[in-house]
């Protein structure tokens, strides 16, 4: 059948009408190859001018639609809705934005006019072009793997589980609770560490929904969102497959590792500690030096790595005034001295624990580039002062506070599921600011020190997001609709490169080995198109913005 | 709704970056979402800035798909010029009275073409501009304000002021959008839960004093500087004092007000940064120093920030506190030298950087909400519950509202606020 396309001009009221000759507009359009009609209407958006667009498509049976108007960020999911309502598929219309583009920005009526005409006439040339586009709808599993049996990962599996949501938590070591379990108290409100975690722990076992997989770790992962398989390695088992619609990773954060704190003095002098090993020696009730006795001073060393990381952990300062905390409680009469370079105290009750932590007596003493020394056989602390000098104290004890780093093997867990990992060694987030728990895959999601450096109640928040952001994408008995736009690679034309691979920030592209050619995953795809743009042969297409439908369009602006 | 049937709908008051996250969440899980906000427009206290911090990302780019997608939004009912009035039952079945102000124009038929508030004889201070540019009794926020549609402002509008018959933007609207017959409207919704995105705002004026903000004209808040950057602001991006001049030289302070407050915003450094590189960008010749006292810069890419303002050419300035007066045009910084006396930095330019704290109308919302507040106003979060629950149940806090964050984290707020209101009574 001929295309039949209907032109409509919106007039905008004078917004449009007052700037640019209509009547030319329509008049060029009418002998526009393809052209059935072409009309104008005073304010096509308005109510009225809905229920005009959708008679003239179905009097006419227009195939095509050209709306001239506004901005199709503006209007275009209004004039989309339209044509669908009128039984038109909303992929068959283009608009034209002559009010923006056009009508407001250029001074002179006759200049604008014809600037509205290469508009329109792109548009009438490349809707010729258009082939109509579905959203396909897959069935998914509202099933959850959690990577990771920290806080964060207790806190998502609580928040998700449910009659119709099965979770599975797989947890490295052999019991939940993450690096948390290592700590007495937890700031700010100085809670016990271990009370909070069995609470939780003690809910996840009791609810049926929740299954808990100790001393196991992910081999593979396959599929995407809605449909992933997970196999999970058992110790002295086969491995286990799991099927999940979504992944919550939330695998926790390591501290710097002993050899990066040889240059600190660990290892080297006596008595220096890390704050780990400090934590685990306060909870064994008994706070004393190599040779059984307790400390009568104590340095603490804030900022351990923070330069050869280039990251703040956002955490140490706390942290490490709740280790003097511990001191003041068990050991009343040691000084205690905290070295730092900034203050990292952010939020509405950090600076009052600050201030309660000097009030209990706590020397806070700013300097920079603090290590600790043998001084006459005693620990010491090497630092520059404020004003520049350089100074050292001896102390009975010194105390590193380490940065946090990511595990290990976070780059190991990353490449198995297909994620990105970020400068600083975390997993990154989709969007630093919008997206902060979800990742370059969707389904995906990080949750806790995982995505960076933070204390308890930031990752309880981020496991909280990671389910909420399921909890509304992933509605048990509800299909995926994907997206209509995406990018297909043409099997005949593939050379097998991969270099579409590279470039696809949505994991959405697969290399077929045995074929040697790409395919595209329709339901991860999001058209971005940077596949399309770097396929040297042309094999990589975007729908609704293929070669010709661009080409087509550009030739009219530039004609 | 059916009598006896359960709410699921919720209410989102404050259409920030918190509140807009959250309402597109729960529209997705299929909730009905009435979305109040107070002003004419949405997206927060994030439309203000030019960009953001730390990939210096377009703030409006940023922000307006989720503007769009808000309005495009079936399930979620804006309202605009809104208030919560009433509050009356408990979780899973609140009943709540919203107040809308007439804005006397109708937005079906407004296309926002912006012809009544060119014709409006009122011209009066914007307070979106931080005062520095100027608005119509009828007007928009500023160009690029979401909903596009002006309201009529009836403090200065001369028919409510006055009693006149002015019909000026009536006339000037071809669409006749402007409809003084409009009413302020009281209507009553059935909610299964309650958001509070409140926000923030930046410490104001009085307490600014003692900086000098107020008495000397080189002095401005950081709220004003982003405007004065902004494109679409009262300079259209030109970077001037308040004399017409350009800046050669300065100095930005941070910590404005954190003793007095007694915390630490946790964003002001790196707002604060964020102000060295706009500098740069155009007037690359200043000289611009930031005073701080300890560079909060938490997390993994903060710090990174940082070391490329100092590579731009950024000057770090650490001391404990500053004195600032002004004399012949300039403004004198004065600070300790460390050894006893105090020296002297003069710049034409102050920026400061203040502590945020909680939005206007947050204590009326929170009275009727029967929620509490801690000293500074903050709403306080429930201890050991779900994250960004509040203590009273069915109540949810996410973003400034409950304490200074920053974006990504009120962001994360919001969307575990979700996850708490989604699995309410599982």
């Amino acid at each position: 059948m001929d295309k039949q396309i209907g032109v409509f001009v919106c007039e905008c009221g004078p917004n449009i009408a007052g700037n640019v000759e209509i009547d030319m507009l329509l008049e060029a359009a009418a002998s526009m190859k393809g052209v059935a009609l072409a009309e104008r209407h005073k304010l096509l958006c308005s109510p009225d001018g809905q229920k005009f667009l959708a008679e003239k498509i179905a009097e006419h049976g227009l195939t095509r639609v050209v709306v001239a108007a506004c901005s199709p960020k503006q209007h275009g999911p209004t004039f989309m809705g339209v044509c669908e309502r009128a039984g038109l598929n909303p992929y068959l219309m283009q608009m034209a934005n002559i009010r923006e583009q056009c009508a407001w920005i250029i001074e002179d009526k006759e200049e604008a006019t014809r600037k509205a005409l290469r508009h329109l006439r792109a548009a009438t040339a490349r809707v010729a072009h258009h082939a109509p586009l579905e959203k396909l709808e897959i069935e998914c599993n509202p099933d959850v793997l959690i990577i990771g049996g920290g806080v964060a990962g207790m806190q998502a599996a609580l928040l998700l589980a449910s009659g119709d949501r099965e979770v599975y938590i797989i947890e490295r070591s052999d019991s939940l609770g993450g690096a948390a379990v290592q700590f007495e108290k937890v700031f700010l409100a100085m809670r016990s560490a271990a009370e909070m975690i069995a609470e939780r722990a003690a809910r996840i076992k009791a609810n049926p929904h929740i299954h808990v997989l100790t001393g196991c770790e992910p081999q593979e992962v396959v599929g995407f969102f809605g449909n992933f398989i997970i196999t999970v390695g058992r110790p002295e088992a086969e491995p286990q497959q799991i099927r999940a619609g979504a992944v919550v990773v939330a695998t926790g954060f390591e501290l710097l590792a002993p050899e990066a704190l040889a240059p600190y003095g660990y290892g080297e002098v006596e008595d220096v500690l890390t704050s780990l090993e400090f934590e685990r020696m306060n909870a064994s009730g008994k706070i004393v030096l190599k040779n059984g006795q307790a400390p009568k001073s104590v340095a603490i060393l804030h900022c351990i790595g923070r330069e050869e990381r280039r990251y703040c952990s956002a955490v140490c300062c706390l942290y490490s005034m709740k280790l003097a905390r511990y001191l003041k409680d068990k050991v009343p009469g040691a000084a205690v001295t905290e070295f730092y370079s900034d203050l990292c105290i952010p939020g509405r009750w950090q600076q009052g624990f600050y201030r309660q932590t000097a009030e209990a007596g706590v020397e806070f003493v700013r300097a920079s580039g603090a290590r600790a020394i043998e001084e006459g056989g005693r620990p010491a602390v090497k630092y520059v002062e404020e004003a520049g000098k350089e100074n050292s104290r001896t102390f009975d004890m010194v105390i590193l506070s380490p940065a946090m780093v990511a595990p290990h093997d976070a780059g190991q867990v990353a490449q198995m599921l297909g994620v990105e990992i970020g400068q600083s060694g975390f997993y990154a987030e989709e969007h630093p600011k919008l997206a902060p728990v979800s990742t370059s895959l969707e389904g995906v999601y990080v949750a806790g020190c995982a995505q960076g450096p933070k204390g308890i109640s930031e990752s309880a928040v981020q496991a909280g997001a990671a389910a909420g952001k399921i909890l509304s994408s992933l509605v048990p008995g509800r299909k995926l609709e994907t997206e209509a736009k995406t990018s297909v690679i043409s099997a005949l034309l593939c050379q097998g490169c991969q270099t579409c691979l590279k470039v696809c920030v949505y994991s959405a592209i697969r290399y077929d080995e045995a074929k040697d050619v790409c395919v595209v995953n329709e339901v991860l795809c999001k058209g971005c198109g940077n596949c399309a743009a770097a396929c040297p042969s042309g094999a990589a297409r975007v729908k609704h913005f293929t070669p010709r439908q661009i080409g087509r369009e550009v030739a009219e602006i530039l004609r | 709704m059916i009598a006896g049937e359960k709410a699921t709908d919720v209410l989102v008051v404050g259409a920030g970056i918190a509140g807009m996250e959250a309402s597109l969440l729960l529209a997705e899980a299929g909730r009905r979402v009435h979305l109040v906000e107070k002003t004419s427009a949405i997206g927060g206290m994030v439309t203000k800035c030019e960009e953001v911090f730390a990939n210096m990302e377009c703030a409006t780019c940023m922000v307006s798909p989720k503007q769009q997608a808000i309005l495009q939004n079936d399930r979620i009912e804006l309202v605009t010029l809104g208030e919560v009035v009433g509050v009356a039952g408990s979780a899973g079945d609140f009943t709540v009275r919203v107040k809308q102000r007439a804005g006397y124009v109708d937005p079906v038929s407004c296309i926002g073409c912006a012809q009544c508030f060119e014709a409006c004889p009122v011209k009066i201070p914007n307070e979106f501009e931080e005062r520095l540019g100027q608005r119509a009794a009828i007007s928009v926020p500023c160009a690029g304000a979401l909903p596009n549609v002006p309201y009529v402002d009836t403090e200065h509008c001369l028919r409510f002021t006055k009693g006149e018959e002015c019909t000026v933007c009536q006339e000037a609207c071809v669409f006749g959008a402007v409809d003084f017959s409009q009413k302020d409207e009281e209507k009553e919704l059935h909610v299964a839960a309650i958001l509070m995105a409140t926000g923030f705002e930046l410490l104001k004026a009085p307490e600014l004093e003692r900086y000098g903000y107020g008495k000397i004209p080189g002095v401005h808040t950081a709220h004003e500087f982003e405007r004065l950057f902004a494109s679409n602001g009262p300079t259209t991006g030109e970077l001037v004092l308040r004399d017409g001049r350009a800046p050669e030289t300065a100095a930005v302070v941070h910590c404005v007000g954190r003793d007095e407050k007694d915390y630490c915003s946790g964003v002001c450094c790196m707002y604060s940064l964020k102000f060295a590189h706009y500098f740069k960008k155009k007037l690359p010749e200043a000289r611009v120093v930031q005073l701080y006292r300890d560079l909060c810069v938490p997390g993994k890419s903060y710090q990174r920030f940082c070391e490329r303002t100092q590579e731009h050419g950024g000057e770090l300035l650490r001391t404990p506190e500053v004195e600032i007066s002004g004399q012949n045009g300039k403004v004198s910084v004065s600070y300790p030298d460390g050894g006893g006396g105090r020296q002297n930095l003069d710049v034409d330019m102050v920026v400061l950087s203040p502590a945020m704290v909680p939005s206007a109308g947050t204590a009326e919302v929170a009275e009727l909400l029967d929620l509490p507040r801690d000293e500074a106003g903050f709403l306080v979060e429930a201890e050991a519950a779900a994250p960004a629950s509040s203590p009273k149940p069915g109540v949810y806090v996410a973003g400034c509202a409950g304490g200074p964050v920053d974006i990504q984290g009120a962001v994360a707020q919001a969307e575990a606020a979700v996850a708490g209101i989604l699995t309410q009574g599982d």
